[in-house]
């Protein structure tokens, strides 16, 4: 295949429509006599429901139908607990409302459809719901202390569940131990708060039955059964616009508000559009989730980790429903970028008045990079060595590429003391650190952060048979999704793909692929757009997510073109009479070798197959389409766990080093970022303006996290961060630059050797941030464990150590 | 009033909101809603010339005014320089926030032909975005600030 | 996200305005740059039956200097403001403070009128009013009459008009040789002031002469540090005594307490405002 494209910042599908306020969102559909809903939210944290009357507000002129929970209980089924919620000691169904109880601010309690948003709006005061108020419940400690309020009555305990597993001989690795170093770690709730809120049409056509959602849904499937499951239809078609930026807040909790759209749409017989409000999106759209660690590691006194053991208590807010998310994608960064080969977790997953948590970017793996990075700190302190040679020593190293770690990941490549020695050398480490001693002279307190980390990618949900051997259903092994590539009659080519988009670039770098396949330029394919479940080629891995797109969408595009390539060749030579082998596609034609006369053009191909049956050879399927449904050939062994519990949690490994110097002002406690360098290996990079953007992207908003981003709830469990700004969102002025290089080890198992890029600088960069102001804070005595670095925050550290 | 250059007369309710009035009633559905406060800036027009987050607007309010929103840059189907640049350096990735950042660069150009990366960064403190962490948008006004110069010197 | 629904009007003098007040008392608010209002009717925190947009009042927008002061309009924008060329002579520090608010887009719509009024105890422009010995303007019904900086902000939201005043004008003195700054400790994301220090200061033989402090996000409303002022008037302001005065700065005063800081987070960040926002001052 040759290379033309792939590489190459060629020009944006996108670009065109979005800079000239053309981008096909969910708002910007109108259908003739569509309704405009609003959700009636709890105003409490925890509270029986004993009393809904939407009768007022059905008085109002042009108000058309409403849902009370009596009406979604009559209308609807609840959804089952599904793989994320696997582990639950009963199961516990969940209506797409509240029915009995609220268990967080924000939760959905009711709707209604009215000719405008304003009498909508104003239909909402007339609504009554009658409450009794219970307790709230907000602090994990509090939350298992026995008495304290029940979330659910059913379950005995907020302890919704516990569970632990065990990689090699931990027991063995602490007895061998030099030292066994202890630390104590939390990461707050924070979210990526994609710009557009959630947005959605639901239309259904009573005669034929058949509903059609439009929905900025990042994975249609989940959209796909919610449907069927809560309203009994076999018909559905899901179609997913434009996607105002997802990051993993569209993919759960939406189908809730799918559901109440639709009913209202099936009630009141015409289109129902829904569009979230900002402060709607804070409360309940879903947040990251709060973890606390206590981790211990045994150590060797020259810093070789011999074992990590961590407790996780996982605060998940008030559903059950992702109940285990944030710990079983422990699994996919478990050893980050180390040769560890005992390892031991426990997790808890504790239920609180608060807004359940979703698979906000990294899902658990930020969390994971945090524990290690922050205890590779702290036993380089605890044994008197340097941060970077307790790294160097533990790194896998690029010969023992592929990799097969403790818990059964096989990491297909990378070079991470290369990573490690990059950073170092761009950062300029040694003159950082003759810099900081001469500042600390002065009273100024610089500081130094350097981290690494594992970014996985791909999907296998079956890892989740490696904690939960008890599931009954197998939650579906790997992934798979497709694309179709089509020559138009015209010499052009279509390509559909299987998955949505929320601003990757996925028509630009597909493009690209299929460009270079077919030796055509990418301005000769144009992409179908939106995503439509009715005409997609889409499986488990449509979804529009870093962590499946590279690999399956890319290898699906890649596996289409080949195929369509294979069939023009081989039409071209019947034409042609040559063969097919010798045949080459250049500029829009397909020639014979050494002549300038024989060749035949696309489009003249494209007429043959569509209309000339005469000309087709004898025996060959007319057209030129090609479908490709992409497995990840290298899926085995361990895609489904056995009962050594050893799991290939996700397939191909990006990795990063941040090298993260701060200065702290110590009157105030305020974090500066003078410099953060990122040295990614994503493999190969495919387009390098879309790779970038998602680096600068995701270290932008785990620096943001670090430095005070974050929810905030009292002890009421009321939200008080409704908005954008109280709850701290970088603005350009507050984002630090961020250098990037890339030192790339391609993949030998993916088609193009290509890695993830997306979930990426959000993982590790915490931990950079972290470790650079502890570092800053070093001559005070200071430690840094929690999240976020607030300027009070760190006020407080430097006030604490002080006394 | 006037809306990218063309006139308008329709009647409005004193609480239909300036977004609302533009993506609904005029059919410009470029100009977008990201929150309710008048925080984000994905809603930001020209007012007489001035930036401004239109969502902080009754539509009443524009009787008499000239707008300009993200529809009235390019002309027939010509990218705008500022437009061209955000294509050309990837200065977006969902989209969402593209049109009001645009505007944004687009008057922060025609007051500073030539404005520094904290020029930049200030002027642009009013449109949130949640995807690019602002460095290639960055990018993209620098280039943007490049063509118009060069357009400015044919 | 849509008010609820209210009439609107846009009346063309100033007279039409008070009238307006006056007639719909509890349930009328005004509409100047809409950036403080407009969110609070959006989020059905305010439900005002009657709307009165100024807007379209001749004469409310000017910046002039007569008789020695600067006479600004109340309904100069801070853009207007900051970018003023005889703001920036001749009392440079309410331009380099209404540069500080917000954003451009809030900057070109919010007035210096409108968010007195409005009195924010975080907002930017109260405390620089404060720090330049400001008059304001209110008209009402019965006439004109002047308040006092010092005088007009009386409690959280809430300013010395009367329900059916309306502020006109800011006057400003102008005195040469001052030495100015606005500092602040800016919420991380809005850049409202958690603590915003103004100070106007001179020095004559290298005593402070005279000196002005406007404090804000600090309590309940914008105020003058009297406490600060009077133990550095007519002394050599050298740092430590600089440092030891600006500890008394939030004496006696009720801190706030919110998600942005604690209250002694609050009274540490006055005081270390207070004693740089004097030292930059020294230096300008």
């Amino acid at each position: 295949m040759t290379e033309n494209y792939i590489g190459k910042a060629t020009r944006s599908k996108e670009g065109p429509r979005h800079a000239t306020g053309r981008g096909h969102f969910t708002d910007d559909i109108i259908l003739p006599g569509m309704l405009q809903a609003m959700i009636l939210r709890s105003p409490h944290a925890h509270a029986r429901i004993v009393g809904a009357d939407a009768s007022a507000a059905l008085e109002l002129p042009d108000v058309i139908t409403a849902v009370v929970p009596s009406d979604v209980v009559a209308y609807t089924r609840p959804f089952k607990p599904g793989r994320y919620a696997a582990g639950l000691r009963k199961a516990i169904p969940e209506y797409a409302t509240a029915v009995d109880k609220v268990r967080y601010m924000g939760e959905p309690v009711a709707a209604v459809a009215a000719r405008d948003r304003g009498t909508a709006e104003d239909a909402l005061e007339l609504i009554s719901i009658d409450y009794d108020a219970l307790p709230a419940v907000t602090d994990t400690a509090d939350a298992i202390k026995p008495g304290s309020a029940l979330l659910y009555d059913e379950l005995e305990s907020n302890l919704a569940w516990k569970g632990s597993l065990t990689y090699g001989d931990i027991d063995g690795a602490f007895k061998s131990a030099d030292k066994v170093v202890k630390e104590n770690l939390k990461i707050h709730r924070y979210s990526s708060t994609p710009l557009e809120p959630f947005a959605i049409i639901a239309d259904y056509d009573a005669a034929s039955r058949k509903l059609t959602v439009w929905v900025n849904a990042q994975v249609p499937e989940v959209i796909y059964d919610a449907l069927r499951e809560a309203l009994d239809l076999e018909d559905i078609r899901v179609i997913i616009p434009d996607i105002g930026g997802g990051f993993g807040q569209k993919i759960h909790l939406i189908r809730k508000y799918v559901v109440i759209v639709s009913l209202l749409a099936i009630r009141s017989g015409r289109p129902v559009k829904w569009i979230e409000d900002r402060s709607e999106h804070m409360m309940a759209a879903g947040h990251s989730c709060a973890q606390e660690f206590a981790v211990e590691a045994a150590v060797k006194k020259d810093g070789t980790v011999l074992g990590l053991k961590f407790r996780e208590i996982d605060d998940v807010g008030g559903s059950t429903s992702t109940l285990t998310i944030h710990f079983t994608n422990k699994l996919n960064n478990l050893v980050n970028t180390y040769t560890v080969q005992n390892i031991a977790l426990e997790g808890w997953s504790v239920l609180t008045n608060k807004c359940p948590v979703i698979p906000n970017r990294g899902i658990g793996k930020p969390g994971m990079c945090y524990i290690w990075e922050r205890t590779m700190d702290r036993i380089a302190e605890e044994l008197g060595l340097s941060p970077i040679e307790v790294r160097r020593i533990n790194l896998i190293q690029p010969e023992q590429m592929p990799y097969t770690t403790p818990s059964g990941n096989v990491y297909d490549s990378g070079d991470y003391p290369g990573l490690l020695q990059t950073a170092l050398e761009k950062i300029g480490y040694d003159k950082l650190r003759e810099e900081q001693k001469r500042a600390r002279e002065s009273g100024r307190l610089l500081g130094i952060g350097v981290v690494i980390g594992v970014e996985p990618g791909g999907r296998n949900a079956a890892r989740d048979m490696a904690i939960f051997p008890e599931m009954k259903e197998s939650p579906g092994a790997g992934g798979v999704n497709g694309a179709t590539i089509k020559l138009e009659k015209n010499g052009t080519i279509a390509l559909f793909l299987g998955s949505p988009n929320c601003g990757q670039s996925h028509e630009t770098t597909t493009s690209q692929v299929a460009a270079d396949v077919l030796g055509i330029p990418p301005e000769k394919i144009s992409i179908s757009i939106p995503f439509d479940s009715d005409l997609a080629p889409w499986g488990v891995s449509a979804a529009n997510s870093g962590n499946n797109f590279h690999l399956y969408d890319i290898g699906a595009v890649h596996g289409a073109a080949m195929k369509l390539k294979e069939k023009i060749l081989a039409v071209a030579a019947h034409v042609l009479r040559a063969d097919a082998a010798q045949l080459k596609i250049e500029d829009g034609a397909v020639h014979a070798p050494g002549s300038p006369v024989k060749k035949v053009t696309l489009a003249e191909l494209g007429k043959i197959v569509y209309g000339n049956q005469a000309m087709l050879p004898k025996g060959m399927e007319a057209g030129l389409q090609a479908t490709y449904y992409y497995t990840f050939p290298h899926a085995e062994p361990n895609m489904v766990p056995g009962p050594d519990r050893k799991v290939r949690a996700q397939f191909t490994f990006s990795a990063a080093t941040h090298a993260a110097v701060v200065e702290v002002d110590k009157e105030t406690g305020k974090v500066h970022v003078l410099r953060y360098l990122i040295v990614g290996d994503n493999g190969t990079v495919i387009h390098p303006s879309v790779v970038n953007g998602q680096i600068y992207g995701s270290a932008a908003h785990g620096i943001s996290v670090a430095l005070g981003e974050g929810f905030v709830y009292n002890s009421e469990g009321q939200l008080l961060t409704l908005t954008l700004t109280d709850y701290g969102k970088s603005s350009a002025e507050e984002t630090p630059k961020v250098e990037i290089i890339h030192r790339p080890s391609p993949s030998p198992f993916t088609t193009l050797g290509q890695k993830a890029a997306g979930e990426g600088a959000a993982i590790p960069s915490p931990a950079a941030i972290a470790g650079a102001v502890e570092d800053a804070l070093k001559p005070l005595g200071v430690r840094v464990r929690d999240l976020p670095l607030s300027p009070e925050r760190v006020w407080n550290l430097i006030e604490e150590a002080r006394r | 009033m006037t809306i990218n250059g063309r006139r308008y007369e329709e009647d409005v309710e004193p609480r239909q909101l300036l977004p609302h009035f533009l993506r609904e009633q005029i059919g410009l559905t470029g100009t977008h809603v990201g929150c309710v406060i008048g925080e984000c800036g994905a809603c930001t027009v020209l007012l007489d010339g001035k930036l401004v987050k239109s969502c902080l607007f009754f539509a009443v309010q524009a009787d008499g005014k000239e707008i300009v929103t993200i529809e009235g840059l390019a002309k027939n189907g010509a990218l705008h320089p500022v437009q061209e640049a955000f294509v050309e350096k990837y200065g977006f990735q969902c989209g969402y926030c593209t049109p009001g950042m645009v505007m944004a660069a687009h008057a922060l150009l025609q007051e500073k032909p030539n404005p520094s990366e904290e020029d930049i960064r200030r002027s642009l403190a009013g449109n949130l975005c949640m995807c690019t962490g602002y460095a290639q948008i960055i990018e993209s006004v620098k280039e943007a600030a490049k063509k118009l110069k060069a357009q400015r010197n044919d | 996200m849509i008010p609820a629904g209210f009439e609107y009007f846009a009346p063309s003098s100033l007279k039409e305005a008070v009238e307006l007040l006056s007639n719909y008392k509890d349930d009328v608010k005004i509409l100047a740059g809409g950036q403080s209002l407009v969110p609070l009717m959006k989020l059905r925190l305010a439900k005002p039956r009657y709307v009165v947009d100024l807007s379209r009042i001749g004469d409310l927008n000017y910046i002039r200097g007569a008789g020695g002061a600067l006479h600004i309009g109340a309904l100069a924008t801070h853009s207007e403001i900051e970018n003023s060329e005889a703001i920036r002579r001749d009392c440079p520090l309410l331009a380099q403070t209404a540069a500080t608010i917000a954003d451009v887009q809030v900057r070109n719509r919010g007035t210096l009128g409108g968010s007195l009024a409005h009195a924010d105890p975080a907002g930017d422009m109260p405390a620089a009013i404060l720090a330049v010995d400001a008059e304001l303007k209110a008209s009402g019904p019965s006439g004109e009459r002047w308040i006092k900086a010092e005088d007009f902000f009386v409690g959280f939201l809430t300013s010395a008009l009367e329900a059916d005043e309306i502020l006109t004008e800011i006057k400003v003195p102008i005195k040469s040789g001052g030495k100015s700054v606005y500092l602040k400790a800016a919420q991380r994301a809005s850049g409202f002031a958690v603590v915003g220090v103004a100070v106007r200061l001179t020095v004559a033989n290298g005593n402070c002469n005279d000196i002005a402090i406007g404090i804000t996000g600090v309590t309940d409303k914008a105020y003058r540090a009297k406490n600060v002022e009077q133990a550095l008037k007519g002394k050599k302001l050298e740092a430590e005594l600089i440092e030891r005065a600006a500890l008394r700065v939030v004496d006696g005063v009720d801190l706030l307490e919110d998600i942005n800081g604690s209250k002694d987070y609050r009274a540490h960040l006055a005081r270390v405002y207070t004693a740089r926002a004097i030292k930059a001052a020294l230096a300008t």
